[in-house]
């Protein structure tokens, strides 16, 4: 057969879709390459599956109290040893791992979800609009996070309490007396309000620089509709970045939420959570040392997961960065 | 410039006035009634209420109380604090001062190690040196400083004896500012690290490099004339820019250090809800980090004349 010809090749190009290398198999193969990127997403899938299926393998209900056994060495019946009320340590660890994730994800969702809409808003209207969002968010930004998570979280909470106790007495509503469940509403309010900023900002930015791209204005030149362009050129190239931002904003809002905790002012007992088990064990780290350095190190290595796979996803997810 | 000076902290006067509406409103209608913390177990006298109620000015609306509590403020009057019968202006300021050195320390700490051991990781890009250094300064930040600070303290207290537990405030000098200095720059050592790296990495592939290459420069003069002053400028930017993440920080590290910071007093006033020191304490921070943040601006544009601004 004669070697064909670079007219029959073009044609050929033409006829059936070439397998291309996308964006998104290059990245994958980066990252399946980068170990250090590997090991974080095996700790965050770790993570979400203690979450997920936590439950249904821990030994001991992670509230069940034994005050015959508190304060226990880590043993075969009690892999982590036990608590200050005798509680297996291991399930209340498992637990904790509901709490950060559930927390994580609510919180990721409501900031990125606002940050998308707010971001979006101040880019495409501009003018007045982008105005006010760019005042929200200096004013945001004025405040360290944690401090203003917690300055609102200590400031809400006897207020909404009150008005959930309000409710539950006049409807008669049992659930709304869960004082676990108003705690978790405060805290995910408090961090979404800390943590859409950022989000706003990148989506600001990435929609006001990529619409000036040269292969935006070449397809608006061609003239593709608007929805071709958002949907082939802005969303696949501004999805990286945020990805990348979804990924490191999760270990963060888990660690604000921890923060939170360790201060006394986030999931309150019989809730349980990594950094309110280190700040009830803190005045013990010389006896107990275990029960600070446990929930202390599955926190760390849980945020870590997620630094490691956000590092990693900077590298892969950026063309120009790949290696 | 002047005029740009001018006009920044113009612009800044809506951000100051919307960030103080916002913490006195929330503080206004958030906790429980001040007056009644105040009273404690006699919370039930009407009469001797009615009557703290008028001397503390809460029988007010909430607008004159907030512009009562503006103008007292930029005279440097926030109020006292509900629980230690004092001014705020006289458990902040003190407190302020050693955070204040403690926060200097860390930074200049950050600068030695951070610049250090970024351009080390960009000069040998890619080979162990790299990996270790932004693995461990990634570890560092992922550990929270109020598990790292228990572990450094069984490892360095118990197990090595080096010093005893560090606890207290004997200015800068003590050897006890080493473990919440180190915890300071740990926390904040990933950000100036990659910085740093990156700065260098994009610096040592530009032209002016290559030139200087060319023409016979040592390399060690490259570095040092060519690179590092060239990338540096937005990394010691950055630096300003961490003075949030360092008041942060001092929260936990001074309460498990027993320092009589900035940090305590706002955990303490969290935990008691003595919300005239909340108020107070949350304002002069968001004031302190939009100072900062206009100072580096205008520093920036002082240092690199790229970036002179546009008037």
């Amino acid at each position: 057969m004669a070697t064909p010809t670079v007219a029959s090749r073009l044609t050929r190009l033409g006829d059936r879709p070439l397998r291309t290398r996308s964006l998104w198999s290059d990245a994958w193969r980066s990252l399946a390459r980068n170990r250090i990127a590997v090991l974080g997403l095996l700790i965050v899938l770790l993570v979400a599956f203690i979450a997920a299926f936590g439950p249904l393998i821990t030994p001991y209900h992670p509230d069940k109290q034994d005050l015959d056994n508190v304060k226990a060495l880590p043993s075969w019946e009690h892999w982590f040893g036990t608590d200050q009320l005798g509680r297996d340590y291991f399930s209340r660890i498992l637990a904790g791992a509901r709490t950060a994730l559930i927390v994580g994800a609510t919180v990721t969702f409501l900031a990125c979800g606002l940050g998308i809409l707010l971001g979006a808003a101040a880019a495409f209207y501009g003018g007045l609009t982008d105005l006010l969002v760019n005042r929200a968010l200096d004013f945001a930004l004025a405040f360290p996070k944690l401090l203003l998570a917690s300055f609102v979280n200590a400031m809400a909470k006897p207020p909404f309490q009150n008005t959930l106790d309000w409710v539950a007495a006049v409807t008669g509503l049992k659930a709304l007396n869960d004082t676990v469940m108003a705690d978790y509403v405060v805290v995910l309010g408090a961090l979404g309000l800390v943590l859409w900023p950022s989000y706003a900002r990148l989506i600001r930015g990435q929609i006001l620089s990529l619409r000036e791209r040269d292969y935006v204005i070449a397809a608006q030149a061609v003239g593709a509709k608007p929805w071709r362009i958002i949907l082939r050129h802005l969303v696949p190239n501004a999805l990286g970045p945020i990805i990348i931002a979804i990924t490191v904003g999760f270990g963060e809002a888990m660690l604000l939420e921890s923060s939170l905790s360790y201060l006394g002012i986030g999931i309150q007992p019989p809730g349980s959570s990594w950094g309110q088990m280190i700040s009830n064990s803190l005045d013990q780290w010389r006896y107990s040392p275990h029960l600070v350095a446990v929930p202390g190190l599955v926190l760390a290595l849980a945020v870590l997961g997620f630094n490691l796979l956000g590092d990693g996803l900077n590298d892969a997810l950026d063309p120009q960065r790949r290696r | 410039m002047f005029r740009y000076v001018l006009l920044r902290l113009l612009y800044l006067i809506p951000t100051v006035l919307l960030v103080s509406f916002f913490t006195f409103a929330v503080g206004f209608y958030g906790p429980g009634d001040p007056i009644k913390v105040m009273m404690k177990e006699n919370w039930n006298d009407e009469k001797a209420y009615q009557a703290l109620r008028e001397k503390y000015g809460f029988d007010r609306p909430f607008l004159v109380q907030y512009a009562d509590y503006m103008v007292n403020a930029a005279k440097g009057d926030f109020g006292r604090s509900v629980l230690r019968v004092m001014p705020v202006r006289d458990l902040m300021f003190p407190a302020l001062g050693v955070t204040a050195q403690l926060g200097l320390l860390a930074l200049v700490s950050l600068a030695v190690f951070g610049i250090g051991l970024g351009v080390l990781a960009a000069v040998k890009q890619n080979t162990w040196v790299d990996y270790l250094i932004i693995t461990v300064s990634i570890a560092l930040q992922s550990v929270p400083v109020f598990v790292l600070a228990p572990i450094l303290m069984i490892i360095v207290v118990l197990q090595l004896h080096l010093m005893n537990t560090p606890a207290g405030w004997d200015g800068i000098l003590s050897s006890k500012v080493i473990l919440p200095v180190f915890l300071l720059t740990g926390i904040a050592l990933l950000t100036v690290v990659r910085q740093t790296r990156e700065a260098v990495i994009q610096a040592r592939q530009s032209d002016y490099v290559r030139t200087a290459r060319a023409k016979g420069l040592p390399e060690r003069l490259v570095l040092w004339r060519h690179i590092l002053k060239n990338a540096l400028t937005p990394v010691l930017t950055t630096l300003g820019l961490l003075t949030g993440w360092l008041l942060t920080g001092s929260i936990f590290i001074e309460t498990i250090f027993s320092i009589p910071g900035f940090g305590s007093l706002y955990w303490g006033a969290l935990k008691t809800r003595d919300y005239p020191v909340l108020i107070g304490t949350t304002l002069v921070v968001a004031i302190i980090i939009m100072l900062t943040n206009l100072i580096v601006d205008l520093c920036y544009s002082l240092l690199d004349p790229r970036v002179r601004v546009e008037q």
